[in-house]
């Protein structure tokens, strides 16, 4: 983190217990984050098999309404994006945020834990009443009205003290872009949830306006939320790991503010050609297309840091899921592309790759940086080191090939049911063509998400025993690749 | 920069669209109300959108997420075939005829209009065309396998209720293929809230000519 290296062995003891103090400060909140949003996403991916049988076989398990594919889906994806996906960012951000900036978490520790147990508490009765038929099925709303006033509370009791830390350690000249992207992700997503849940909650009937703003707010907590967050770890840790500066400042920033102007115009064509206002739907396709510029740069800006360094790829397991984080972006950027432009998007509208797109920006980037994030955080935190070289090996290995199978498999259904929707030779027939043709793309879905069920068993349980402090009591970190020691970097601080 | 300009660049930057796209439209559609259709110019009579949803009915489809897989939505023919597809729209012929798309005004006062997030199965706009007589719909609802084998749809049987029969067979008993039918002696009831959905979805017409829109004369509502 320091760029002036050490001149004594004083500075650098100095140093280390600044920086041991820092992350006691914030060991509690951050660990329980970490440990209730592994349990969210074993459970969200769990659900993920569920309903992809369900969309394929409606009997399977019996025709009982509260597993039903409508009450499935969309308990599957508020698991994901509320339980696993927003806790473990205030997680990551509030350790990031006290690190860069230098300050401990001085008080309010206890309000801290409180928001999270009622944030936990919120998520598990929101969960359970979409499944017990009290859905709203506004798409990542769906839980009922009563819920979003408790989860805002709870985000604002985290948010604050980050901006605060943010705040004290400004300093004009110094260029923290990891800092910028999570502050910005602090103030933006309250903005963002605030705007969807008022209009579509409290305001009297929005009709198809609702529908649009609905989208917008999906694209704006993916593009305004999840992808500062990553890409702040990102931009955090790959060059602490690979021991590089970040490649250019301009790109960085440029990348950053290219994201910041941008991110908030897209979403609303996901209903292109429908009732909203066409200049609505259009700006939305259009800006969907120009964010491949903030993608561009950011990922060529990786590309240059990690250039030469790749070796670190193969034994960091911070460095590995960061690094292969960072490649899932330009893809979701891609397919974010994909669905805007009007002539690919009119095959793909309301087909799976609206699926594709949201496992690709929550699960393959977000949930892949925050994976190596928690892989360099929590031993810091529990002082003691990963067990298993094995568990998190089989843990990346079947999470990247789970993820780009679906991704991929759900792109190319999407592909596949926009042929069958537009083909003349179909404005006569059922839907035979449309469900039978795209059921073995489903298949494929079920199966992968049980194979990252599977990784995420293996996760849950290291990180528990890393917790519970029954971790390798050991000086140097787990690495990957043993019988390259002499080439192993540093232990870092 | 310092911090103030920061903070104001990353309110900026958000607060634009935020106000073009949410805050403005938004304050424009609470003045939207219906119209009344130009008897000289549109060729009909009485107000556009013609009924207010059917509230009840709607609060089923959305707790059991139907718009997971069903769209109410038709998209112009430059963006998809939705409209020419038969049965999508008012007219019934055997023949492709588009049925247009839609406007704002055909989900005023709908809470939340359920456009759809995938089209795992048919298009629903119109859907109150081209249903099946009430009990038929009961059935499909119920089995939605006994109509066609090859369908995903699940079977919304907490909506039926499957009771013995005492004294004569309720006249509102299913009509079942065998396959499906309760076991003698018992018959399957809809409840009250199937009897809502299905109003609901028979209520499904949002092709009405829109006031004002030359194709307006050429398609004057069907008469069903």
């Amino acid at each position: 983190m320091q760029t002036t290296p050490a001149t004594s062995d004083t500075e650098l003891q100095a140093d280390n217990l600044r920086r041991a103090a820092i992350d006691k400060s914030v060991k509690g909140p951050v660990l329980f984050l970490f440990t209730n949003g592994a349990f969210w996403l074993m459970l969200s991916t769990l659900l993920g098999v569920l309903a992809a049988i369900k969309l394929v076989e409606p009997e399977f398990l019996g025709n009982c309404q509260y597993i039903s594919y409508g009450r499935l889906q969309p308990a599957h994806i508020n698991a994901l994006v509320y339980g696993w996906g927003i806790q473990a960012a205030l997680g990551v951000m509030l350790w990031i945020m006290a690190r860069r900036s230098g300050q401990e978490l001085k008080h309010g520790k206890s309000l801290l834990i409180t928001a999270g147990v009622f944030w936990n508490i919120t998520i598990t009765v929101g969960i359970v009443a979409i499944l017990l038929g009290k859905s709203t099925s506004i798409e990542w709303l769906e839980m009922p009205k009563f819920v979003w006033p408790v989860l805002l509370a709870c985000f604002l009791c985290y948010a604050w003290p980050i901006a605060r830390m943010f705040g004290r350690a400004f300093r004009p000249e110094g260029f923290m872009v990891s800092t910028w992207y999570i502050l910005g992700a602090c103030f933006w997503f309250p903005w963002i949830f605030i705007t969807a849940n008022v209009a579509l909650h409290c305001l009297p009937g929005l009709g198809a306006l609702g529908a649009g703003i609905d989208a917008w707010y999906i694209h704006g907590v993916i593009l305004l939320f999840f992808v500062p967050v990553g890409i702040g770890g990102a931009y955090y840790f790959i060059p602490k790991i690979t021991g590089q500066p970040i490649a250019s400042a301009q790109l960085a920033s440029a990348g950053f503010w290219t994201l910041a102007i941008l991110g908030g115009w897209t979403g609303m064509q996901k209903y292109m050609g429908g009732p909203l206002p066409a200049w609505m739907t259009a700006i939305g396709a259009a800006t969907g297309v120009l964010l491949l510029i903030p993608v561009g740069l950011v990922g060529l800006n990786h590309h240059l840091t990690t250039l030469g360094k790749h070796s670190a790829v193969a034994s960091s397991p911070t460095l590995r899921f960061i690094f292969f984080g960072a490649l899932f972006y330009p893809v979701s950027g891609f397919i974010l592309a994909l669905n805007s432009a009007f002539w690919t998007g009119s095959a793909l509208q309301f087909t799976q790759s609206w699926y594709s797109f949201q496992v690709v920006s929550v699960y393959g980037f977000f949930s892949m940086c925050v994976f190596g994030a928690i892989y360099y955080i929590v031993p810091r935190l529990s002082g003691c080191e990963w067990l298993s070289v094995r568990l998190i090996r089989n843990h990346f290995w079947f999470s990247v090939y789970g993820v780009s199978t679906i991704v991929v498999m759900s792109l190319v259904a999407g592909w596949q049911q926009g042929a069958d929707l537009n083909n003349p030779e179909h404005w006569d027939q059922s839907f035979m063509n449309h469900v039978v043709n795209s059921r073995a793309y489903v298949v494929s879905r079920a199966v992968a998400w049980a194979l990252i069920s599977f990784s995420n068993l293996m996760f849950l349980l290291h990180l528990l025993l890393m917790v519970a402090g029954l971790g390798r009591r050991s000086s140097a970190p787990t690495l990957l690749h043993r019988e390259h020691d002499e080439h192993a970097l540093p232990a870092h601080a | 920069m310092n911090f103030r300009t920061f903070i104001l660049g990353l309110a900026a930057a958000f607060g634009l669209p935020w106000l073009c796209l949410i805050v403005l439209p938004v304050m424009k559609y609470q003045q939207l109300t219906p119209v009344a259709y130009d008897k000289e110019k549109d060729g009909v009579e009485g107000m556009f959108p013609p009924a207010p949803v059917n509230g009840q009915g709607q609060l089923v489809y959305v707790r059991e997420g139907c718009n997971q897989c069903h769209t109410q939505m038709i998209r112009p023919s430059q963006l998809g075939l939705d409209g020419w597809y038969k049965g999508w729209g008012q007219d019934q012929e055997a023949r492709p005829v588009a049925a247009r798309p839609n406007v704002l005004r055909d989900y005023l006062g709908e809470k939340y209009a359920l456009l759809g997030i995938q089209r795992v199965g048919p298009d629903l706009t119109n859907f109150g065309w081209r249903a099946p007589e009430a009990d038929a719909l009961h059935v499909h609802l119920y089995a939605p396998r006994s109509v066609h084998d090859w369908s995903t749809m699940p079977a919304y049987t907490q909506l039926y209720k499957l009771q013995k029969i005492q004294g004569p067979a309720s006249d509102r008993a299913l009509k079942l293929p065998k396959k499906f039918a309760p076991p003698a002696g018992y018959e399957v009831v809809p409840t009250p809230e199937a009897d809502r959905l299905v109003e609901y979805l028979l209520s499904l017409k949002r092709d009405y000519p829109v006031p004002g829109q030359s194709a307006a004369v050429a398609a004057s509502p069907a008469t069903k």
